[in-house]
């Protein structure tokens, strides 16, 4: 369908646009990283890649960092979306087909994610959200649960050493009240410590529903409105955008969803905010996303006519 | 030092051949992929075709169970293209599609609503069919008109006749045992404005973009989105394909 991408659709546009001859060895990485998503791209350590490829070297427009942006070749600066979000799914399918216990998926897909952050903040992308909880994942076993709040306690407390030095901005959004009281707390303090940061927002919606998220803006404008700060006439869609939980970024909405292991659905995540963002569904499980998948996904957003039916956003 | 040179020259030499090696290698290999490329859409077209055809034994006979509502968005300027959707109306018919949504940002396709009706002779409007089951055992189609209005702009409705409802009663706070806005007062208030579509199983999207476009967000939670590509293009085949695939599609809804 033409929903799922065709993998060597990258290699026509980057043969098209650009003719130009690299020397053997950067060819052939680059084609055969293209040619096998897959396989070794994504296992790649980042160095090695960004040395594989040409590089598109300009200087970040204003408010951003004025370090240069490399960019593989293929892609466009002017392109690239501003907010990506992601729905990381497939880590127990992962596991699965390996023989391996659900844990080691999960654990593998925070290395994904891991890597995708460092993408995202090499390649100029602003804002990443990704779903990594849904409010329906509750209903899964309590120790694959025990398993998940653990590992998330321990993705925050490992890696925020990382966000304060890569200038990352942390957001977590979602029902919190479920959640445990130490995974509260790190998360307060993590959002503290990045509230300043801005390379790159990462908004992690853990526990997190699309439909909660209206209805608890909808909550938020009717104290508003029953402190008198505003009247009940002056509701409309803005005034509840402003309530969603992404009012704690400066790009609420995604240009590009990213949703893995072939699933053509969104599972009740940023409802309001996707009325026109790129979907893009891939074939691949989560812990196999990559550089390769990633960049797959970004040819062919810059590809597409991106029409917003008429309306500019 | 006439070594030297000499050395160099060869070095030389072989650089330009290996260069030019490179370059034709190259060229090959753009040759190669723009034919699997070509091959690739050759083998749609032809798939497509045999689909139509019926000669697909797998095709021929779809178990439209999970397929309870179908929604169809259409980018508003090929909305406009009332043939093509009349068309699109008839193969879904014919396939036992019963309850569709036609939406488009602009609401065009709301203003083709009376000559849409009048062209297909087995359509019936969803707010006029309601629960009348009668209408599900013939070859009938039920249909929904929808557009941006019926979307964002009617959750922001929803929450002001919710607001309303309970500031006249003095309990916007809420009670701190029950909250005031619950999911299923929304979706009650939002049905209560005039927008009481169910949640489509599938989504069908006929343009260049690949988004939705302002479909009302609170009915695509679990909703399968495929894009079809241009309605001008569009083939009953990839159509047949597409609602195929999703009747083998299993949701656990995130357990």
């Amino acid at each position: 369908m033409l929903s799922l991408q065709f993998p060597l659709l990258q290699i026509i546009n980057t043969l098209s646009s650009k003719p130009k001859l690299l020397s053997p060895n950067l060819h052939n990485a680059h084609l055969s990283s293209r040619i096998n998503p897959h396989e070794t791209t994504s296992k790649l350590p980042l160095r090695a890649t960004a040395q594989d490829v040409a590089v598109n070297r300009t200087v970040a427009g204003a408010g951003s960092s004025a370090e240069e942006a490399v960019l593989p070749d293929g892609l466009r600066r002017e392109l690239m979306p501003k907010h990506v979000a992601v729905i990381m799914d497939g880590n127990r399918r992962w596991a699965k087909v390996r023989g391996l216990p659900v844990r080691a998926g999960y654990e593998a897909g925070l290395r994904s994610l891991r890597g995708l952050v460092e993408l995202c903040c090499k390649w100029g992308i602003r804002v990443l959200t990704v779903f990594a909880f849904s409010c329906d994942n509750w209903s899964r076993p309590k120790v694959e649960i025990d398993f998940l709040m653990s590992l998330f306690e321990k993705g925050v407390e490992e890696d925020l050493e990382s966000f304060v030095r890569e200038e990352i901005r942390i957001s977590v959004i979602g029902d919190f009240s479920k959640l445990p009281k130490t995974l509260q707390e790190l998360i307060s303090d993590a959002e503290e410590t990045t509230k300043n940061n801005s390379q790159l927002q990462l908004i992690v919606a853990v526990s997190y529903s699309g439909k909660y998220d209206i209805v608890q803006a909808c909550q938020s404008i009717a104290l508003k409105v029953k402190n008198s700060l505003i009247e009940p006439k002056d509701i409309d869609e803005s005034l509840i955008e402003q309530e969603l939980e992404t009012n704690c970024t400066e790009f609420p909405y995604p240009d590009l969803l990213i949703r893995t292991s072939g699933e053509l659905r969104v599972s009740n995540f940023l409802l309001w905010q996707l009325s026109y963002t790129e979907l893009f569904f891939l074939q691949s499980l989560w812990p196999d996303f990559g550089e390769a998948e990633f960049l797959e996904a970004l040819c062919s957003f810059q590809q597409r006519q991106r029409r917003y039916g008429g309306h500019g956003l | 030092m006439d070594l030297e040179d000499e050395v160099k020259k060869v070095y030389r030499w072989i650089a330009k051949i290996g260069n030019l090696g490179l370059r034709v290698l190259w060229y090959i290999l753009h040759f190669v992929v723009r034919i699997c490329y070509f091959a690739h859409g050759t083998a749609r077209v032809l798939e497509s075709y045999l689909i139509s055809c019926g000669l697909l034994k797998k095709y021929k006979d779809l178990n439209l169970r999970n397929l309870q509502y179908l929604a169809i968005v259409v980018e508003s300027e090929e909305a406009y293209q009332t043939p093509k959707v009349i068309e699109l109306l008839q193969w879904l018919a014919t396939i036992g599609v019963k309850h569709v949504c036609l939406y488009d940002m602009e609401g065009v396709l709301k203003k083709s609503e009376e000559a849409i009706l009048e062209k297909l002779s087995n359509a019936t409007l969803f707010k006029v069919a309601g629960e009348n089951d009668s209408l599900l055992d013939k070859e009938h189609i039920i249909l929904e008109f929808a557009s941006l209005t019926d979307g964002k702009e009617a959750v922001a409705k929803a929450a002001n006749l919710l607001f309303l409802k309970y500031f006249k009663s003095g309990n916007l706070g809420g009670d701190e045992e029950e909250p005031i806005f619950t999911e299923p007062r929304v979706a009650e208030a939002i049905g209560a404005i005039g927008c009481p579509g169910p949640d489509p199983d599938l989504l069908l999207v006929y343009g260049p973009a690949r988004c939705h476009l302002g479909f009302p967000p609170w009915r695509i939670r679990y909703t399968e989105i495929v894009h079809m590509g241009p309605l001008k293009s569009m083939k009953y085949g990839s159509l047949i394909k597409a609602i195929y695939k999703f009747t083998t599609v299993h949701q656990n809804y995130g357990t």
